[in-house]
């Protein structure tokens, strides 16, 4: 074992550089530094190398965390590299983003006493210095497969399935509605938190490896979904989940009302340089409004950020439970807090008042009751407790449901469950239909962008599987190789 | 026993056991063990006389504590003794019979003759007859022997022959050596005509001309009670040789019984599968002018079922019919260690006799007569004793103890004692005594040896001749596939490879292996994976290849082997090797040197997608095999460099065993030697599995290769390649040593071929066709599935271009990797379970272990429910289950004080026991807390180190261990990482902080199974209440061990499971040894079972245990009691992070750092909470099975079932082996709540009682008596009482003075506490002072002696091993290992033998004499003074850890001075007193001794110059 490592003992956490909030708020560019190659591989050789590394039991992912760890704090950069992209495709995305206070950082076992290992952060040092020296490659498969795969959205599930497919040789052809690539990655998630171009750097290394990309295609409308099962051996949907979660108060229906996901894609495709009509009449721009954003997830963290960088009068985040309870990322929190959002902690909206146009959202204040069946505490009004608070912009970030999905594809035979994810098996990640498979937040429902990349990989592997027993010549000696 | 002995349903029953249990591969005659007192007694001018006799006889009677008792209080294990023809007697009986002395060579034969069936009888006597009779001799008749079998114990009188002699007369003018080997062939011819009848208890004990053996399975003190003859004074003899055996099994096999036809043989023979393989190899080129034709007759030379010592005594016997005297076959068989390569004519005749053939290794004190001689020697290593008395009238005495025959004071000449190697001899003709150095040189000059080796070429001299162009590397993507397709992975490269490239050295690693065993795992496991190392414990001892290293050598000969009976130069012409590891320049140059010499054989085979291509290239290779050896071609070269995408490789392993194998059946193997390029092969372990099944040299080219792409990536930092080769090289070398070692093998010679391993988890075909001696109980993975694993591998090799090696996963999880028996979601939930008590939380984590996949043995099996369940309110309380549960041996030093203490607390609390594993204790622990809590562990351990084992630690518990072996790495000592070493931990095992501890190997007062029995003895001493137990590890023939443990009178046995923990230990030694306690449970069960010895003994057994199911299996497999390591570690907060070794443990379990130890959060009540939920999960499955208590379901393997039979890939897996059940004489009685088994008392019985004054009221006393060798441990009960009552310091020095007169018997004075003195005048046995603890022990000759005290030998082997305090003062030299593992007591001798102060921690010690081979190796602590006056010192030394000086400070001489006086006055030393008249004079021949780590913090510097520079 390297005498480099377990050096947690006598050396301290420390993270990237983080920009002060006065800074940070003045643009959409992400809040963290880089650590330089010293600094990445003193913070690497705090780990401790566990024979059970909870970090990688609690990554959906199971990234080889301690390995590269290690590698890192040798200055193995390119052997780092090579590890963290055999388990993960976008690790230089999963480094920024991951909320790794939940995950791997959470579970380490240094935590306690000596505050973890800095793993999102070295992580991303890995990748984008791969990218610097020109490691990361795009796909070059062996030999070209005349099989093809069709691949409905172009989010992290999809993206994963694709390039763990053309490096089986298949032809994959990934369609998505939007007009860049990305997904969520890259119209949800704000340029503060992951910059536009590391996606669209992605995006390049696939479409370079030969991953065909059909932008600004609706499947059911552009293309119907038995063409695409005629055209395709396989088709995986990705196509996430956008349907925002409504909440039915009085008032909700009032102009100023916005959905999130429209909130931060406005946001996200004027940073991008678009022309964007709705933010530029004032609708979905929060400049010099009084803001009052609902949820306490991620999306939430996103669009109460994004509101201060857009120069709202004031910023507040309604959630009603407490901070312990709120399901977001608690690191996203204190950087909200910084940049001056004011949280509502156990508060709940009862209506949105106003004539027309919101002017209001009166509240409520709640108490945590008795935990129920799950566990947790159940939120009870405070009786009495209605008070006002002033807004002229209110975002909805109460989570996503699915789109009916047999509807818009025109295609029945597709299985849904009872809140309308696709149905699938999850031993071969098959739908209803053979050889139509499903990956990602329209099977699981709205989750991390982390488990979209782990079940784009692990459909791409069944699809791979499928198409081997199924549709290929049986297997005779040799021929394999 | 008050019911009469039934000897027929005794035999039946018996005879029903041992065929179950042989069949089960649980038992085999091969297994038993053997270990004796032994001697010889001779007539140094040659001429019989009584007196011989007589003093043999004495002797006997002196050894029977060196013997063992059956369960039936009478049988013993054997005895006899081997003399000369009493003529005058003989001829009365002949004229009896009615013949008359024809004056002819009168010949006797003595005859175990079958008892019960007369017509086997008969056929027998006819046999005899015949063949005696076909050449040409004259038979006067049969004498039925008197004998008195009120003298045998029930068992023996059962199963004893008709004994009977034969009586014949040979032509007198007959030259006596060719009537002796003509009477040896028709011996041979007797026996194998008689096998041929299918008769099996027909026995010759000796059939002479010259000698006769008297020998039964009586005690020793019954000889002459059962065999009346011997009391008859016409027997008279020149010389005796005399046996006491002491055997691991209680069967009864008077052929078994020794002195043999030509030696008597205490030890045992550690290589014994290698060498019985190399003779039947050797017979196929045996040749001898002195035999012919007639050589046939001889073969097979050694008998199935013989002992190893049989087996010794028949190639002894050879060899001296086979032309060489019995001097030189004891120095070709057992041979002293010497470097071979030196200048030394002594050198070059060992050199020699290496080339000849293969030592016999093991601890081994012989006594041997043949043609006119009578030697006495020893093994390389001294590990037996042998000391002797030569008196002025003329006798020789030899044996086991001194002491044995009484001698008057002024009747001694000499007394000396046999050092590592030595032999002594009386040759009877010239009425010559000749001691070591006499013989040696006289072997030396009988040829010019020195030209003779000098045929043997080096392989130096190869490498700086050899030209030509080097193997091409291999191509990097070439690389990558040879290891994914070899199975290894990136934590491979990183923790195996890489320390060993780096540093030279294995990697440490921490805790147990919990991955699944190789058969049940689901991965690519290669073949070494299967191979289990074997071990030495308790019959044999492993060595210390740390600190001993001078004993052993990996010197390979290249060539074909030699007629063994051959005497001639071209025996010596071979390559020779300073290892068998060879590397890539090393093969080339090999091959060209060889040229058609050599053959190369492609082990690759085409894939083509089915399992019948290994098959056939297996075939391919044998017969390519044989035919270049029967072309002449003398090396075989097996290499798999050939594999490419379309060939597979043939595991290297496989190959090898399937030429070697082979070639032994075509009688071919010695013409050649088979050397190995294996892409495979990368750890010590698989190197040690390719030489084990028969490989001459091993390369691992891919290994070499990745070091080599390593150092070009510059991951070798500051090393040259050659340099990080050469290191990789060393750690295989040492690793090679430490694996050998562990099986007490010095030399590779003996180790190759020798499969010293248990396959767990192959086919048992399979071996039976490629692996034959070995056994493999539990059948398993055959040709069929290594094919198709290799072959998926292959194919996974070839599938893309660009290949990743998988990031492992055995030896630390990972999620991609081997499944572990933890895993992160068990660990909580376990944890959960323990911190809030919830019985529910506990229940999710067994199902959660039980829905793993199958990890151990007894994953496959379930529970078979034999009666309807019961309420669980009727099953035994929570309390009376927990009483069973054990926190089994983990040191404080590896725990840390809080995790340590919290264990002890919470066990106490519960009445179940804590293990203080090996440490050491501190005393504020023996007494309770404020609170009531009781901080000491019930069971303190005693181990090879002996840290911290003081008389005080001994009292202040209910149970002492001995640590025989550790699960997690048997065959080697605890290791304590100097990291870990704090002044605390330090002071507890009076050691020097910051310094590494390892302890030996063996316990050097274990030596052979009699040395337990003795500990044993010595334990029941210093603690009069507690039991003692015996710590040992599943192995193959762990049953009969285990029956000699409890016939040494150990009251509990632990088997502990390969699967036990560790805080640091060689990774290969975690992975590779030992075997799953599910097999050794069973099988020390079913041995005890079926000797009647199951009721005597508790039985207990670790190693992985987890759940409730777990220990009911454990109990329906046998065991009373059951350990819980690793889960109460994880109760108190372990997370398994497996850094035990590194001292960074996160969670304040396993460091001594401060602030890591802040962080410990374990509390009493959780580990409380674990064996709670432990026990009320019993309780379920016991009411589920229909029963009420633990103790009705223990051996009930009835009540379990096979369920799995594992993979579909394998032949077959078959736990029939660990679910027999031998029927036992009555009811399992659980002994758990019985008193303890008592050994005889000793001397100190009667001093306790003329003591009483002092120890009642504390006056002071002083008290004398006659001693005898067999009163042992004297002063060692009286300790007892002086600590019970007045604690370690409570009295002063002196304060009860016991002065004896006589020889002492073993350990006097052990654990002897201060106030305590004993003075003896005389001498001494073994283990004078073992563990002394602060006591004053003298011992100086009479005055009445007539010789120099200083040149004689007063005192034994191993004195003050793991002494604490107090000192020692010995008017003579003492034996062997003087001080080991000394670490605080001092001791002023006159001499000593080799090894003197080994690994000394602490103490003052002054040698006033010569000292012997390999001084202070390892010493890290204390100090020591040799007076040098011959100027030998600095050749003996072994100055690795010392600074080495002559004394240069005042205050150190004055310290000397003090220490010399104080001799004197003690002992009124004739030396010391010169000495110190000359002061001036003797100082400069001082050295002042010094541990190199200690010199920094000595009180005084060593020399005055440091003085000034400190002082400025």
């Amino acid at each position: 074992m390297s005498s480099k490592m377990l050096k947690f003992v006598s050396t301290a956490k420390a993270m990237p550089d983080k920009r002060s909030a006065a800074a940070r708020v003045a643009d959409f560019d992400e809040i963290y530094g880089d650590f330089n190659a010293s600094d990445a591989e003193t913070q690497a050789s705090r780990c401790s190398q566990c024979g059970v590394p909870f970090c990688q039991v609690n990554c959906p992912l199971h990234n080889n965390i301690p390995d590269w760890l290690m590698l890192t704090a040798e200055g193995r950069m390119q052997e780092a590299y090579e590890l963290s992209s055999q388990t993960n495709n976008f690790p230089e995305i999963c480094g920024r983003i991951c909320p790794q206070d939940r995950l791997c950082e959470g579970s380490c076992v240094i935590e306690k006493g000596f505050q973890s290992v800095t793993i999102g952060a070295v992580e991303k040092h890995i990748t984008e210095t791969a990218f610097a020296e020109g490691w990361v490659k795009p796909a070059a498969p062996r030999i070209e497969r005349a099989e093809s795969v069709a691949i409905i959205g172009a989010g992290p599930a999809g993206l994963a399935a694709a390039e763990m497919l053309r490096h089986q040789g298949y032809q994959v052809h990934v369609y998505d509605r939007y007009d860049r690539v990305g997904g969520l990655l890259i119209y949800g998630i704000p340029g503060f938190k992951l910059e536009k171009s590391v996606v669209e750097r992605r995006g390049k290394v696939l479409a370079d490896g030969g991953v065909q990309f059909h932008l600004g295609v609706d499947i059911g409308t552009d293309i119907s979904f038995a063409a695409l099962r005629d055209k395709h051996t396989a088709v995986l949907i990705a196509t996430g989940v956008y349907k925002a979660r409504d909440f039915s108060a009085p008032g909700s229906g009032l102009d100023g009302v916005v959905p999130a996901l429209d909130y931060l894609t406005a946001s996200n495709r004027k940073s991008l340089g678009d022309d964007v009509a709705a933010f530029d009449s004032g609708a979905l721009d929060a400049a010099g409004k009084d803001v009052v954003v609902i949820g306490g997830g991620d999306t939430a963290m996103d669009c109460v950020r994004t509101a201060i960088r857009q120069n709202a009068k004031s910023v507040s985040c309604l959630y009603r439970r407490d901070r312990a309870n709120m399901p977001g990322s608690q690191r996203e929190v204190q950087n909200a807090e910084e940049e001056g959002v004011i949280f509502k902690w156990l508060s709940a909206p009862q209506a949105f008042l106003g004539d027309g146009t919101v002017r209001a959202v009166q509240a409520q204040r709640i108490h945590l009751g008795q935990p129920d069946a799950t566990g947790r505490q159940v939120p009870e009004v405070i009786e009495g407790s209605s008070h006002e608070m002033p807004a002229d912009m209110v975002i909805k970030a109460l989570g996503f449901d699915p789109e009916d999905l047999p509807k818009m594809f025109g295609h029945d035979g597709l299985d849904v469950t009872r809140w309308g994810t696709v149905k699938i098996d999850w031993d071969t990640m098959m739908t209803s239909e053979d050889g139509v498979f499903a990956a990602g937040d329209i099977v699981r429902g709205a989750s991390l962008v982390v488990w979209g990349v782990r079940d784009g990989r692990d459909a791409a592997r069944a699809i791979d599987n499928w198409i081997n027993a199924a549709v290929a010549a049986p297997k005779t000696a040799g021929a394999s190789r | 026993m008050s019911k009469m002995f039934d000897e027929a349903a005794y035999l039946a029953r018996r005879a029903a056991n041992e065929a179950k249990l042989t069949d089960a591969g649980v038992y085999g005659p091969q297994m038993e063990h053997d270990a004796c007192g032994v001697g010889f007694v001779a007539a140094r001018d040659g001429k019989p006389n009584r007196a011989v006799v007589d003093a043999a006889i004495e002797a006997l009677q002196a050894i029977w504590h060196r013997g063992a008792v059956d369960a039936d209080g009478m049988t013993g294990d054997g005895a006899g003794i081997h003399i000369e023809i009493p003529r005058d007697f003989f001829i009365e009986h002949i004229g009896r019979t009615g013949h008359d002395d024809d004056g002819g060579r009168l010949a006797v034969g003595m005859v175990f003759l079958p008892r019960a069936d007369l017509a086997a009888q008969e056929r027998c006597r006819c046999i005899v007859e015949r063949e005696i009779l076909a050449v040409g001799h004259y038979i006067y008749g049969w004498r039925q022997v008197p004998v008195d079998i009120r003298a045998l114990g029930a068992k023996a009188k059962a199963t004893r022959p008709e004994i009977e002699q034969i009586m014949f007369s040979m032509p007198a003018d007959m030259d006596a050596v060719a009537a002796e080997r003509e009477l040896y062939l028709v011996r041979r011819r007797i026996e194998k005509a008689v096998l041929q009848h299918m008769i099996t208890d027909f026995y010759i004990c000796s059939m002479s001309s010259r000698s006769i053996i008297y020998k039964g399975m009586f005690l020793a003190e019954q000889v002459t009670a059962f065999f009346p003859d011997l009391l008859d004074p016409r027997f008279i003899s020149s010389f005796a040789i005399y046996h006491q055996r002491y055997s691991t099994n209680t069967m009864p096999t008077w052929r078994l019984a020794q002195p043999f036809r030509v030696l008597a043989h205490n030890g045992e023979i550690n290589t014994i599968r290698g060498n019985q393989n190399w003779m039947s190899c050797h017979e196929d080129r045996m040749a001898s002018d002195l035999f012919g034709a007639d050589i046939e007759d001889l073969k097979p030379l050694i008998a199935s079922g013989s002992s190893d010592s049989a087996a010794l005594d028949a190639v002894f016997e050879l060899l001296g019919h086979g032309g060489r005297n019995l001097p030189m076959v004891k120095t070709m068989m057992i041979p002293e260690a010497i470097d071979v390569s030196g200048d030394s004519p002594r050198a070059k005749l060992y050199a020699y006799c290496n080339s000849v053939m293969e030592p016999w290794d093991g601890p081994a004190a012989i006594a041997a007569y043949a043609d006119g001689w009578v030697v006495a020697g020893l093994d390389r290593n001294g590990l037996r004793p042998l000391r002797y008395v030569v008196t002025h009238d003329g006798l020789v005495i030899a044996g086991s103890e001194t002491g044995m025959v009484v001698v008057p004071d002024t009747n001694i000449a000499e007394r000396g004692r046999l050092g590592p190697g030595q032999m002594i001899g009386v040759n009877l003709a010239e009425g010559r005594l000749y001691k070591d150095d006499e013989l040696k040189d006289a072997l030396s000059k009988r040829r010019d040896w020195g030209k003779w080796v000098a045929n043997a070429k080096p392989m130096s001299a190869l490498l700086a001749s050899s030209s030509g162009k080097p193997t091409a590397p291999l191509a990097p993507l070439d690389l990558r596939r040879r290891q994914l397709m070899a199975g290894w992975t990136m934590e491979d490269m990183e923790l195996v490879l890489q320390p060993m490239a780096q540093t030279g050295k294995e990697a440490i690693g921490s805790m147990g292996d919990d991955a699944p065993l190789a058969v049940l795992s689901d991965r690519y496991r290669g073949l070494h994976h299967f191979f289990r190392q074997n071990f030495s414990q308790v019959t044999n001892p492993p060595i210390d290849s740390l600190r001993e290293r001078h004993v052993m050598s990996l010197r390979t000969r290249l060539g074909n082997l030699g007629n063994i009976l051959d005497e001639a130069p071209e025996q010596c012409d071979h390559l020779l090797l300073d290892s068998p590891v060879l590397t890539v320049p090393e093969w080339d140059a090999l091959c060209r040197y060889l040229g058609d010499k050599a053959h190369v054989i492609d082990c690759s085979f085409d894939n083509d997608g089915t399992d019948q291509a290994l098959t056939d290239a297996l075939s391919r290779i044998q017969a390519e095999a044989e035919e270049a050896v029967r072309s002449g071609c003398e090396h075989v070269m097996l290499s798999d460099r050939n594999v490419s995408e379309t060939r597979a490789p043939i595991p290297m392993i496989l190959a090898t065993g399937a030429v070697h194998s082979y070639l032994v059946r075509q009688q071919l193997r010695t013409f050649t030697s088979v050397n190995v390029a294996s892409g495979e092969c990368l750890d010590v372990h698989h190197f040690a599995v390719l030489i084990g099944v028969g490989a001459t040299t091993v390369n691992a080219y891919v290994a070499e290769a990745a070091i080599a792409e390593r150092h070009g990536r510059g991951l070798l930092a500051g090393l040259e390649l050659a340099d990080a080769v050469a290191n990789f090289v060393k750690a295989v070398e040492e690793g090679l040593l430490k694996i050998m070692s562990k099986m007490g093998i010095s030399i590779i010679a003996s180790y190759r071929g020798g499969y010293n391993f248990e396959a767990l988890g192959l086919s048992r075909s399979l071996v039976a066709e490629y692996f034959p001696p070995m056994s493999s109980r539990i059948s398993g993975l055959g040709l069929k599935g290594i094919a198709s694993r290799v072959i998926a591998m292959h194919d996974k090799a070839y599938a893309s271009d660009v290949v990743h090696l998988p990031v492992g996963g055995f030896f630390r999880f990972r999620k991609s990797g081997e499944r572990h028996a933890f895993d992160g979601q068990m660990i909580h939930a376990m944890q959960h379970a323990c911190d809030t008590g919830s019985f529910e939380s506990w229940k999710k984590y067994s199902e959660l272990v039980n829905a793993q996949g199958p990890i151990n043995l007894r994953d496959l099996m379930a529970f078979k429910p034999a009666a309807d369940p019961i309420e669980i309110d009727r099953v035994e309380s929570i309390t009376n289950i927990r009483k069973r549960l054990v926190s089994p041996g983990i040191s404080l030093g590896a725990l840390s004080p809080e995790a340590h203490e919290t264990l002890s607390i919470a066990m106490n609390r519960i009445g179940a026991k804590s293990d203080s594993g090996e440490g050491g204790e501190d005393p504020a622990r023996f007494s309770l807390r404020e609170n009531g809590d009781n901080p000491s562990s019930a069971i303190k351990q005693i181990a090879s180190g002996r840290f911290g084992v003081t008389a005080e630690y001994l009292n202040n518990c209910e149970e002492i261990e001995i640590k025989v072996a550790q699960g997690a790495k048997p065959g080697e000592g605890g290791q304590l990482p100097g990291i870990k070493v704090n002044s605390l931990i330090a002071r507890l095992r009076h050691s020097t902080p910051g310094v590494t501890l390892i302890s030996p190997p063996p316990h050097h007062d274990i030596y052979s199974i009699e040395d337990l029995a003795q500990l044993i003895y010595d334990l029941k001493q210093i603690n009069p209440d507690a039991k003692v137990c015996v710590k040992l590890v599943a192995s193959t023939g762990i049953g009969t061990i285990a029956a000699g443990v409890a016939k040494a009178k150990a009251d509990t046995i632990l088997v502990s499971g390969h699967g036990g923990g560790t805080g640091a230990s060689p990774q290969s030694s975690i992975k590779y040894a030992g075997l799953p306690w599910e097999m050794g449970l069973s099988e020390v069960h079913q041995v005890l079972s079926m000797n009647d010895l199951r009721n005597k003994v508790v039985l207990r057994t670790d190693g992985g245990l987890k759940t409730g199911r777990d220990v009911v299996m454990a109990a329906m497999l046998g065991a009373d009691e059951y350990g819980i390591g690793t889960s109460s570690l994880i109760a108190m907060g372990c997370i398994m992070v497996r850094q035990c070794h590194s001292n960074t443990c996160p969670v304040g379990v396993c460091t001594q750092r401060d602030d890591l130890r802040a962080k410990f959060e374990g509390t009493p009540e959780k580990v409380v909470q674990l064996f709670t939920h432990l026990a009320e999960e019993v309780r379920e499955i016991l009411a589920s099975l229909g029963f009420a208590s633990l103790q009705e379901v223990i051996g009930r393997t009835d009540l379990l079932t096979q369920v799995s039979r594992g993979d579909a890939a394998l032949d077959d897996l078959d736990l029939n082996p660990i679910l027999v059940r031998a029927d036992g004489e009555g009811e399992l009685v659980s002994s758990r709540d019985a008193a303890r088994t008592e050994v005889p008392d000793t001397l100190d019985a009667q001093i306790v009682v003329d003591a009483k004054l002092a120890l009642e009221n504390g006056s002071k006393m002083q008290l004398s008596y006659n001693i005898e060798n067999t009163q042992r441990a004297i002063g060692t009960r009286l300790s007892s009482h002086i600590v019970r009552r007045f604690g370690m310091t409570g009295l002063r020095e002196g304060h009860v003075s016991v002065r004896l007169r006589g020889s002492a018997g073993q350990s006097l004075g052990a654990f002897a506490t201060q106030g305590l003195r004993l003075d003896v005048i005389g001498d001494a046995n073994d283990y004078v002072g073992k563990g002394l603890s602060g006591g004053m022990i003298v011992v100086r000759p009479s005055a009445a002696v007539g010789f120099v005290a200083s040149e004689n030998t007063i005192i034994g082997n191993t004195v003050l091993y793991g002494a604490t305090s107090g000192k020692l003062f010995a008017a003579g030299q003492a034996g062997e290992r003087l001080c080991v593992r000394n670490s605080g007591a001092t001791a002023v001798v006159e001499g000593s033998g080799s090894n003197a102060c080994e690994y000394m921690t602490g103490g003052m010690v002054a040698i006033l004499g010569e000292v012997g081979s390999n001084f202070g190796a390892g010493m890290t602590g204390g100090m020591a003074f040799v007076y040098d006056e011959a100027g030998t010192f600095m050749d003996r030394v072994n100055p690795e850890t010392l600074t080495i000086a002559r004394l240069q400070h005042p205050h150190w001489q004055q310290v000397l001075r003090d220490l010399v006086a104080e001799h004197a006055a003690e002992t009124e030393s004739l030396l010391a007193a010169r000495i110190l008249n000359q002061w001036n004079k003797a100082m400069p021949n001082f050295w002042q001794i010094v541990p190199n780590e200690i010199v920094p913090i000595l009180d005084m510097p060593l020399t005055e110059d440091d003085d000034l520079s400190k002082s400025a």
